[in-house]
Order: structure tokens, then sequence, then C-alpha cells
């Protein structure tokens, strides 16, 4: 008992040291040597550090988050000259993405969900689907909720409340790539399939994102993940029992055996550039995503439209920069369409061979 | 020294600003001495007052009130209710008092304001108790449908003396309410008759009822004082309110009837006098106030 | 009393819910429920130091939609908060009960806060207060469509009023895609049947973007065109704040 809290007790005096240190580095931060932060912390895990650090902070904004990757100033020349050079710190050039695993199936319980990896970081979304009442307002469509959740175990800083403004950041932007606007137009997810009997019942998706380990990109992975989730989804094909007067609630037979697919052919696909220095990168590791001054996110569809865009990043940009970069997401989301459509597919037929 | 109001040189006012804020009792009451207050009113007279009827489009009734710097806004939005088994023919009026983060530096999101509750709570009881508003007026039908008045007030700028706004601009929102013209249709569930429609239907709804005003029983108005040593301070600022902490606040009716009087704690101990003092204010306050919602409702019909 | 207010019944607003979409909006000539031509903003006014109790505060009205911004600070951050050699921006947006036309509804916003403060944060030098935390806090006393670009306009209109340091004034401004037109300054009806929609927030005399946004379906020439109109408005209603603020000062010199 009493040499855990002497372990805790040095640690705190140790981060509290190494804080020191750091800004004592930001004074004179050309004349410091070029060594990586990590060494810095030798002696606790650098995420322990990290961890101290964040629990004295209380709220943490996502823009802050950012900033929490500890690197030298070596290091951060290091990556924007790598990228100035189109030679990335691993290996790749800028329009390159890491390799991605699709894996489909991996929640047995909901009606659809997938993995998806890009490098380390690694997104799971799932998809349920129940019976509702539609709104009033929109009485022939159903629901889309679409939430993400940021574990713990993706960085030490999504613990408690930490996540919270990123996960919502995420959910948002993710509701308005996919969903499209309020009359339907630009949506991923047509809606009015989901109806049952118009004004009495309808599906209600509910799509959970979850972000298991964060190394950068998280938009572009999740939805990746949604679109293999929503390919894998099966609804219960129902049967309208009886025809129910004005205002009876239908009775309803799900069944069990047939299943109605989604047509997921119009979900669109997220490309986030990162803009570093002059340049764009695409795919950022949360490193490269440290660096950043801007970035936009883009949903294309398979003809070529925009679904959606975000900016993030609070730094300004030129219209002529924004519409370059349109130009170039656009360019670069035809062909991981293609890619993730056939990653989909190998994973589907590894599910029903398995 | 000198009063704030003397014009000095630059170094001169700098002097009086510094001394204002490292001994602010002892600058309240070197002005006392002089019968005289830092924004140069004398003790018993309040601040200059307003009131703009009709202030939010999106509301049944709405008002503006404004005391010297205190803003305050009140909304009233109708609702349908099923009323109570124990008052079938009888509404209900919900008051609810907001602070939202912009009218204070001491107001943070989350976090609301500790007075406010106890402003929403004065309020309501002074409404509903000096039955102003006759709740047999929102019945629709009886045991089926009544309406649910919501008044929502909120200060948009607090400099002291927020009861006093409060209560004007809910007083003044009340009278500014038109209450909808509805009809029930087939599911029923009660409707508001838009134009175009109202014409063709009107043989085969069951109720409809006009669009009209609400009568006020009584109209109430109130008066907030400071009571420092022997000094009584008409319709204190956020900076008076700080520095002394003896409050009264009296609400009399248009015909000068006492509806409540709090005076909650503080150290100064009141003696009969001084409240016979502030009611008497109070009184001559409320005929200030009446001029001022008379000249707002009729600016309204002329409009 | 007490009793009544606890078991408060649950009520519904008599306003009729079920909305058919008017066909007028496909047609190719249709006029505007407020009978604005389709790149013609609403009448706005503004005004600043609206609360006497913050540091700098503004009220916008565009239309129906009434907004009142009040920034405090610069002030010491929370003492949760760590060493920070620039400042610390805090923003906050807020709706009142009555702001829509059902009450109550105007609680869904909660991204505005984060959006608001992601197109500001680009424009406020904020090495000019370390340590310390400007707030900016919004309530909408009234939405009657694009309720966000208001918003950020009035604050950095309420940022100026405050003197805190900034690049530029942010200047917010959404076009609405309905069928196959564009209408700048959307009002709530358009907005609920709008195609698509892009708002941009931007600094007009450096002609950069802070912070845009779109949603439906949208082809690259017709994202140019939108962008064009909202960056034009963007410059108009820029030189607007400017003249705000200028008329706000001869007037306290005088």
């Amino acid at each position: 008992m009493l040499s855990g809290f002497n372990v805790i007790l040095s640690t705190i005096s140790f981060s509290i040291e190494t804080e020191e240190a750091e800004s004592l580095k930001q004074q004179v931060s050309f004349t410091t040597t070029t060594i990586p932060t990590a060494l810095l912390f030798s002696g606790i895990p650098f995420e322990k550090a990290c961890q101290l650090r964040v629990k004295g902070e209380g709220g943490l904004s996502a823009a802050t988050a950012g900033t929490m990757v500890g690197l030298s100033l070596g290091e951060k020349h290091f990556i924007r000259g790598g990228i100035a050079q189109d030679l990335r710190t691993d290996g790749r050039k800028r329009l390159t993405y890491r390799p991605i695993s699709v894996e489909t199936g991996v929640i047995p319980q909901a009606n659809g969900s997938a993995r998806v990896r890009m490098g380390t970081t690694d997104v799971i979304a799932s998809v349920k689907a129940e019976l509702g009442k539609p709104d009033l307002l929109q009485s022939d469509k159903g629901r889309v909720i679409i939430n993400v959740d940021c574990s713990p175990t993706a960085a030490p800083i999504f613990e408690g409340r930490g996540g919270e403004e990123l996960s919502t950041e995420l959910s948002v932007a993710l509701q308005r790539c996919l969903l499209g606007s309020k009359s339907g137009t630009g949506a991923g997810i047509n809606r009015s399939s989901l109806m049952v009997v118009e004004g009495k019942l309808c599906w209600d998706l509910y799509i959970d994102g979850l972000v298991v380990s964060s190394d950068g990109n998280l938009l572009d992975a999740l939805g990746a993940a949604i679109k293999a989730a929503l390919s894998n989804t099966g609804i219960p094909k129902v049967h309208v029992a009886t025809a129910a007067s004005a205002d009876e609630q239908p009775e309803v037979d799900i069944s069990d055996e047939e299943f109605l697919q989604f047509d997921t052919s119009g979900i669109p696909v997220i490309v986030t550039l990162t803009k570093v220095g002059r340049h764009y990168i695409v795919d950022a590791t949360s490193e490269e995503e440290s660096q950043m001054s801007s970035a936009i996110s883009v949903s294309v569809n398979r003809n070529g439209h925009i679904c959606g865009l975000t900016k993030r990043g609070g730094a300004g940009l030129d219209p002529s920069v924004i519409l370059d970069m349109i130009s170039v997401s656009k360019h670069v989301s035809e062909q991981l369409m293609n890619k993730l459509d056939s990653e989909i597919s190998a994973a589907e037929a590894d599910e029903t061979e398995s | 020294m000198g009063s704030s109001g003397a014009s000095g040189n630059l170094e001169g006012e700098m002097e009086v600003d510094a001394f204002r804020r490292l001994f602010p009792l002892r600058f309240h009451e070197r002005h006392l001495l002089e019968s005289i207050r830092p924004d140069a009113r004398p003790l018993e007279r309040a601040r200059e007052s307003t009131v703009a009827l009709g202030a939010v489009a999106s509301a049944d009734g709405s008002a503006m009130a404004k005391i010297g710097h205190t803003t305050m806004l009140a909304a009233i939005k109708m609702e349908v209710m099923t009323p109570s088994s124990e008052s079938p023919d009888e509404g209900c009026v919900a008051i609810d008092f907001h602070m939202p983060p912009i009218c204070s530096p001491f107001v943070r999101p989350g976090r609301p304001a500790e007075v406010a509750p106890v402003i929403a709570k004065q309020l309501s009881d002074a409404i509903t108790s000096s039955g102003m508003i006759n709740l047999k007026e929102l019945s629709l039908t009886t045991g089926k449908a009544a309406w649910m008045a919501y008044l929502d007030v909120y200060c948009l700028d607090a400099d002291g003396a927020l009861f006093d706004a409060a209560l004007l601009s809910a007083v003044a929102a009340f009278s500014h309410l038109q209450i909808p013209a509805v009809s029930i249709n087939e599911d029923g569930r009660v409707v508001t008759m838009s134009r175009e429609d109202g014409d063709g239907k009107l043989a085969n709804d069951p109720v409809i009822k006009e669009r009209r005003k609400l009568t006020l029983n009584c109209i109430l108005f109130s008066l907030t004082c400071i009571l420092h040593k022997k000094y009584i301070l008409a319709d204190p600022t956020a900076e008076e309110e700080s520095v002394m902490e003896t409050h009264v606040t009296v609400v009399l009716d248009s015909s000068s009837r006492l509806v409540s009087l709090y005076k909650p704690g503080g150290p100064v101990l009141a003696y009969a006098s001084a409240v016979q003092d502030c009611i008497a204010l109070t009184r001559h306050r409320v005929k200030e106030l009446q001029k001022i919602l008379n000249e707002a409702i009729s600016d309204m019909e002329v409009d | 009393m007490a009793g009544k207010a606890a078991s408060v019944p649950s009520t519904y607003s008599p306003s009729p819910t079920q909305k058919k979409k008017p066909t007028i909006f496909k047609d190719v000539d249709w006029v505007r429920p407020d009978g604005r031509g389709f790149h013609q903003c609403r009448p706005a006014f503004l005004r600043t130091s609206a609360v006497n109790a913050a540091s700098g505060s503004a009220y916008v009205e565009f239309g129906n939609t009434k907004v009142i911004v009040s920034v405090f600070g610069p002030r010491e951050s929370k003492k949760a908060m760590l060493y920070s050699d620039v400042g610390r921006l805090n923003c906050n947006v807020s709706y009142t009960t009555f702001a829509t036309p059902i009450r109550g509804q105007g609680s869904d916003h909660k991204e505005f806060s984060s959006m608001l403060h992601k197109a500001l944060e680009g424009a406020i030098i904020l090495e000019t207060f370390p340590k310390t935390t400007v707030d900016v806090f919004a309530l909408v006393l009234e939405c009657g469509g694009s309720d966000l670009p208001v918003v950020i306009s009035c604050a950095s209109l309420a940022l100026a009023d405050a003197g805190i340091m900034m690049y530029d004034l942010v200047t917010a401004v959404s076009v609405s895609c309905l069928g196959k037109n564009l209408v700048i300054d959307p009002i709530s009806e358009e907005e609920s049947f709008q195609d698509g929609s892009l708002m941009i927030t931007c600094l007009p005399s450096r002609n950069e973007v802070t912070q845009l946004t779109l949603t439906g379906e949208w082809s690259t020439p017709k994202i140019h065109e939108a962008m064009e109109l909202c960056l034009d408005a963007c410059s108009k209603l820029g030189e607007i704040m400017r003249s705000c603020l200028k008329e706000a000062v001869s007037i306290s010199k005088e």
C-alpha cells in the first residue's frame, strides 16, 4: 500500500518537473537541442505523463487536444519538411492513404457492423434498427441518428468528459456529410426506404461509431466504417398484419428470415485534406494533425457531387485554396471509393465463408 | 474628493475612481451625507424607465422593460393542456425567470445565478396570489382543454433592482397578450385558425374562441429600496446593492393595496416607520410606472 | 402554488403541425415569402454596447432573427486551467425558450457553441491576452433563420466593442439552395425546405475563410457560384459593421 502511494507521489513531482522543462524550452526555443520529448519523460510511460497533465487541465477543448502530442522542435521540422518534399515520416506521399482494412459483422447483436483500420487508427461502427413512429413533420421518412463515442482506450484524454467535445464535433460532421440537407437531397441514406406504414411506423436507424484507437483521420475512418456497416446491414422484412384504422397502431409481424439489404451505392466517402504549411495531405496521423493550420473534410458521392463539407482548425484560408482543395479531394475520393468498395466486398465474402 | 458629477481634470477623476474601487462603502456614505447618489440621483428617485410592447414576434405577448441599465425581456407563449380534475375550468400560468450568461459577468454557462430561482418564485407568488389573472378566463372546454400560459422573463442586462424590472416586464407582457383564436380538429386537438381556412370551417368546429385580450383584475408594480443606516435609497444599482445589503421590496397593486413585502434579512433592522416610508415611496413610484405602461399601451394601439 | 408548479401537465403548441412543402419553391420563378430578391439580404440593424454589464456587446437584428452577444474579459481563467502563453476563447450560444415557434426547441443547437468558437478563433490575436480568458456569450432572442451566421457576425462586433485585438472583423453569411435557385440569407421557412445550404464565415479585408460548412448535394460550379455570392455579401456586411463601429465611436466622443 505504502509503496504504491510513494510511486504516485514521485510521478506527480516528476511531471511537474517536465512541465517546467517544457515551458523553459518554449522560452529559449531556438537554442535547445532537438531531443524528442518522449526522452524527457524517461522513467514514466509517456501516456501516463500526458494523463497527469490533462487531469490538471480540467475541460480540454478539442482544439488544444492536437497540441498534446508532445513533439520537439526537430520533430516538427522533420514532419513539415517531409510533407514539403512529398515524403512523409512513414514513407507515404502526400496523397497516399495508410493501408485500409475492413472487417464486417464484428458485432453479432447489431443489424450491421464494421471495423475499419487505417494504420493504427481503429474505429467500429454499428447499425441498429428499431421500429418507431415517424415525426409529424416528416411522416414518410424514418429517422437516422448518428452518435460517436471516443473510448478512453484510444487516448487518455477521452476519459470522463474529455472526449465529449470531440465526439460531438465528429457526430455533427458525420450527420452533415451523410444525412444531407433538410429536404433529403444529398443524403447517403434514403430515409424514405425506412418507411413501413406512412405516418404510423418506420425504422429508426441508430448508427453508433466508436473510436477504439486514435491516430488521426478519425472522420474519414468513421465515414468508411459507417459505409461498410450499412452495406452489412440487413433490415428484417415487416408484414403488416391488419389494415388498422386511422388512430390505431398497425399490428406487425417481423420476419426472422427475410432481410432487406440497403442500397449503399449512394453513400458518400469522406476525404479530409489537412493543410500543413503550403501543402495538403490525406489521412494525416495525429502527429501530422498537430502541425496542421486547417483541414477540410469533403464528402463526395459516386457522381462526383459534394454532399457535405466542414472546415476544422482556426486559421483562415483563401477561397481559391478551398476550391483547389475541393477539386483535389474529389479526385482522391474516386480512388478511395473504389478501394473501399473492394475491401467491403472482400470482407463480406470473408464473413459468409467463415 | 467631490462627487463624480463635478468635472475635474483627468487626474482628479482617476483619484475618485480609485477611491470608489478601494473604499466603496466610504465612497457611497460620503455621497449619502450630501443626499445625492453617484449617478446624480436624489436618494428617493428611481431611474428612468421605459417599456416597449411586442418586442418578440414569435410570442403571443411580449414586452421589454428597462429601469436604468437593467433590461428585462418577457414573453408569453400559449400552449394547450388538459386541466387537472380539481379545477377543470381553469387554465394555468407558469412563470420562469432566467439569467443567461450575457447579463452579468458573474453568471457563467452551466452555473445558473443564485438569485434567479429566488426572483422566479417571488414573481410567480406575486402574480398568482394577487389574482391579477383570472384563471377561469384561460379555460377552453371544461375538463378537456385549457390554456397554459408560459411566461419567461430573461434578464438581458443586470444592474440592480432585478425584481422590479422583471415584474414590470411581466405585467406589460400580460397586458400585451393576445390569446389566439382556436378550433378543435377531428383528432380532438386544439389548433390555431389560420386565416385562409377560418371561414369554411366555422360551422363544423365544436369550439371557436375568438382572438381576445386577457382582462387583468389589477396591475402590480414594485419598488426595491435599500436601507442603510438612516437612509433609504430607492431603486438601487448593482453597485449599491453590492455595497449596502439590506433590501426591502414592496409590491402594490394599482389601487395602492399592499400585495407583498419582502425584507430578506440584512444587517439593518427596520423600524415600522422606515417600512412605512418605503411603502410611501412605492406608492409614488406606482403612479410613475402606471403612466409609463399606459403610454406604451396607447403607443401600441396607435400602431 | 408550489404543488401546482411541480405537477405541470404536459402541454402542446396549438399551431398546425402538418406542413406540406409548397410547390412554388420548385418553380423557376417564385417570390420569396418576404418578397425579397434571391440575392437580397434582409434589412439589418446593428448596435454596439447593448449590455452595460459586459466589457463589450452587440445587438444584431436580421429581419426576425434577433441576437445579443456579450463579451467578458479578458479575465482570469478558471482555476483548473494551466498556464497558457496565449489567451483562451470561450464561447457559448443559447436560445430563449420563446425563440422558436414551438416553445423550447432552441436547445437542439449544441454544436453552435463550438462552431462559433471555430469561426472566431482564427481572427482574434490570442497572444495579446496571455494567461486570461475572453468569454463570448450569445443569446438568440428570436430565431428567424440564418441564426448561426447572425450570431457570428454579432459576436465579432461585440469583440470589437470590447476592444479585443482582432486581425479583422468576422462576417458570416449563408445561402440556401432551393431547387435550381440560390437564395441568400434564408429565413426559417426557406431553411426548412432547402435542398442544400452553404455557410461561409470570413475575414473580409484579408479575403480569408475561417469556417465553411455545406450540406446537400452540390456540383462544383454551384459551389463556385454560392461561394462567390457569400463572399460578396460578407464583404458588404463587413463594411456595414465597420460603419456601425465608427458611428458608435463618434457618438461616444461627442
